[in-house]
Order: structure tokens, then C-alpha cells, then sequence
């Protein structure tokens, strides 16, 4: 019998790494369904803030959905405050929206980055049901567990259960931690089908945010 | 579950220039629990060749067993070591003659054959060979073993460097794996020596 079956993975990776004033956040531009590639330009990036950008993979009517949710909400605060929303502000938004919907989740894996109030570089990282986590940097979506281990190599964050609490923020400069994003982007395109054609990279620091892409293996 | 992930490994190895490496993990586990921190998954079969198993972990001592068996009858015969092409030849046989109730165990062949030249190749658990002129992973921690020497490996290192390359590929990885790491074990082989090395890592 015919079933109703409302999840799709569309595959990509999202990465995002803070540094002491600045945060680099990327994600490639491939849309996938099982063997198919229907896009080879498709954004999952969201500028949701002046300093504050989301990254999403996994079921993309899902990731449109909310990311539009997100940017609605973000415009109702911008009225109400007279201010654009913070990155931390945004990271519990994301949070409460994705458990709003724990039992019928979106199926989005989210990767949040941006500047804090101090101007510090700040990346989220999340679970389809909004348990979130303030971290250095990270990855998610197909390519995340071939990206994974070579991030923790090269940034070494220190353990969130250390006492007294250490700054997660990467030592890189922030040119260095762009080459180490589309070099970890190159690799994973080697092995993961879902993962190439174009890497989006947006860099946020203090004299604002700027964007840029470069091309990836289209095969 | 599946049966290969029952006690957890990671194996990777890698051409150098005249020379490879083959590294693996030292934990077994019963699914989620850790049994022992120092087992072997790497085995000598001649001073030139090695053969590490992931996988089900009675099945690679078995498999073990068999091929040292095996590579002692072609020593008797033909009075010389096998080459590592013969070896992986016979590997590849030896788990198709289980084709419809295999060893639940993936291999990955490492050596220098003839003129010193550096072999490597992995297979499925029914003997279909994979050669690769780089590196080769297999094990519960091969995502991330991909990713990490995909981006760690250069052609042509040197030994030291070779060492250096594969410890860093399998820590990084084994630490994003639950059911790997616990140490590792590291092997350098050149036509001269062979460099057998532990190492420390997180055990967590």
C-alpha cells in the first residue's frame, strides 16, 4: 500500500568556525534526491541578521521552511526592539522553533554562526530537535563525518566540561581558517556524492559580512 | 546492528615513497562496552607483507589462522615468500569460498613486493579486491578514515613522514568513532627495518 512519506534527505554539508573577531560560515550549493542531482546552485545559507548566518542540510522544503520562519521572526523582533536580533538571540529562537515541532520535526541540521555582543566569533550547532550546543567550530550534514576529525586536528577545541570554561574560539587567522574551510570542503567532495559542484563561503567580522564562492568537483 | 560493527575497528594503510604504513586500533568491544585496549588486528604474514582485519573479531583470528596456514604450504612448496599480489589472491579466494555465509570481516593488505615496490589493497568481505595506489581504510571508523587522510596524504613521503601522516589520520578519526580508538598501532615498513610502534590516545 501507497504511504505518505513527508521526509527526503537533499544532502550538502555546512560548516562554520569562530574565530577571536570573525566567524566563516560555508556550505556547498549541491541538491540531491537518492542518485539525482537536481541543483548544482542551490543556497543553503540564510543571512537571518547582520551578524548572524544559519547553514542547513537535510530535507530542503524543510530548510526553506524554516528558514523563512526564522526570518520572519527575526523581522517581528526588529520591529518590536528597534535592533537586529543577536547571534546568542537566535541561537535559542532556532532551538525553541525546531522542539515546537518534536514530534513532527523539520528535518533540518543546522549550523549557526555569527558574532556575539562582545563581537566575538560564535558557531551553534544543533540536532534536528533543537538541543544546541555553543561551540569553536562545526559541521554537519553528509560530509560532516569526513570533515570532522580533520577540523578537530587542525582547531583542537577544549572540552566543554573543562573548569574554569575555555574559550572554544580557533586560533587561525581569519584568511587562514577560510583555506582550511575549502580545503576540508575539497577532501570531502572527493568521497561524498552529496557534497560539490560550489562552495558558498560567508566571512562575518566586524566591518560587516562578505561573501564568496569558489567552484568545487562537479562530479 | 550490523555484525562488522559488533566489536568495533579501525585499520588504514598507506604508500610511501619505497615503503608503506599500516595502522589500526587496539580496542575490542561488545558493542558499546570495552573489553580490551590492546588487541591486535595487524598481523605479520612475512617480513614484507602485513594484513590488518576489521571487523568481527573472532572471524579476523580465524581468518588469521587460515592464512598463516596457507602462506606456510606455499613457503614448503615453493621455498620463497608470497608476493603481495598472491597473497591478496589468495585472501580474495579464501572469503569467496564463504560466499553465501562470509567472514564478517573486511581486510586490508599491505606490502612490498618485488623490487620493493608498495602494495596495497582492501576487499569487501567476499574477496572483491579493491587496489588503490594511496591509502586504503576499512573498520567502524572508515568515514571519518576517509575524510582524514583524504586530506593528510601526499604521494611519495618518506618514512618518518609516513609514520607522522597515519598516526594523525587514525587519532583524529578514531576520536569521532564510539566504537574504535583505545591506542593505536602503527607499523613503518621499508625494504630495510620495520618500525613497530604504540600509541597512547584518549581512552574515552
Amino acid at each position: 500500500m501507497a504511504r505518505f512519506d513527508p521526509y527526503e534527505n537533499n544532502g550538502g554539508t555546512c560548516v562554520a568556525i569562530a574565530g577571536a573577531d570573525y566567524c566563516v560560515v560555508a556550505a556547498d550549493t549541491r541538491l540531491s534526491a537518492g542518485y539525482n542531482i537536481l541543483s548544482r546552485d542551490s543556497s543553503k545559507i540564510a543571512h537571518l541578521a547582520d551578524k548572524c548566518v544559519l547553514a542547513s542540510s537535510g530535507f530542503q522544503g524543510d530548510v526553506k521552511a524554516l528558514q523563512r520562519n526564522l526570518a520572519a521572526k527575526e523581522l517581528v523582533y526588529e520591529h518590536n526592539h528597534n535592533k537586529k536580533m543577536s547571534c546568542p538571540a537566535m541561537a535559542q529562537l532556532l532551538s525553541n522553533t525546531l522542539y515546537y515541532k518534536r514530534f513532527f520535526p523539520y528535518y533540518a541540521f543546522n549550523v549557526l554562526g555569527g558574532l556575539d555582543s562582545h563581537g566575538k566569533g560564535c558557531v551553534f550547532t544543533y540536532d534536528a530537535v533543537g538541543s544546541y550546543e555553543r561551540t569553536g567550530y562545526s559541521a554537519q550534514g553528509t560530509g560532516a563525518a569526513l570533515m570532522m576529525p580533520v577540523l578537530d586536528n587542525q582547531l583542537k577545541s577544549p572540552s566543554p566540561l573543562l573548569l574554569p570554561a575555555r574559550d572554544a574560539v580557533t586560533p587561525l587567522s581569519e584568511s587562514d581558517a577560510v583555506d582550511l574551510v575549502k580545503d576540508v570542503f575539497a577532501s570531502a567532495t572527493e568521497r561524498d556524492i552529496y557534497t560539490g559542484d560550489k562552495l558558498e563561503i560567508v566571512v562575518i567580522n566586524s566591518s560587516g559580512s562578505h561573501r564568496e564562492c569558489i567552484e568545487l568537483r562537479k562530479d | 546492528m550490523s555484525i562488522f560493527e559488533y566489536n568495533g575497528s579501525a585499520v588504514v594503510a598507506m604508500v610511501g615513497k619505497n615503503c608503506f604504513a599500516i595502522a589500526s586500533d587496539r580496542r575490542l568491544g561488545v558493542q558499546l562496552q570495552t573489553v580490551a585496549t590492546d588487541f591486535q588486528r595487524v598481523f605479520k604474514i612475512h617480513d614484507k607483507l602485513y594484513i590488518g582485519l576489521s571487523g568481527l573479531a573472532t572471524d579476523a583470528q580465524t581468518l588469521y589462522q587460515r592464512l598463516v596456514f596457507r602462506h606456510k604450504l606455499y613457503q614448503l612448496r615453493e621455498e620463497r615468500d608470497m608476493k603481495p599480489q598472491t597473497f591478496a589472491s589468495l585472501v580474495s579466494a579464501l572469503l569467496y569460498e564463504r560466499r553465501f555465509g562470509p567472514y564478517f570481516c573486511q581486510p586490508v593488505i599491505a606490502g612490498l613486493g618485488e623490487d620493493n615496490e608498495p602494495f596495497i589493497c582492501t576487499m569487501d568481505c567476499i574477496g572483491a579486491k579493491e587496489l588503490a595506489k594511496d591509502f586504503v581504510v576499512s573498520g567502524t571508523a572508515s568515514e571519518s578514515l576517509y575524510g582524514a587522510c583524504e586530506s593528510m596524504y601526499k604521494p611519495n613521503m618518506e618514512p618518518e613522514e609516513l609514520f607522522e601522516t597515519i598516526s594523525q589520520a587514525l587519532l583524529s578519526s578514531v576520536d569521532r568513532d564510539c566504537l574504535s580508538g583505545w591506542g593505536g598501532y602503527v607499523m613503518v615498513v621499508t625494504p630495510t627495518e620495520v618500525q613497530e610502534r604504540v600509541l597512547k590516545a584518549r581512552m574515552d
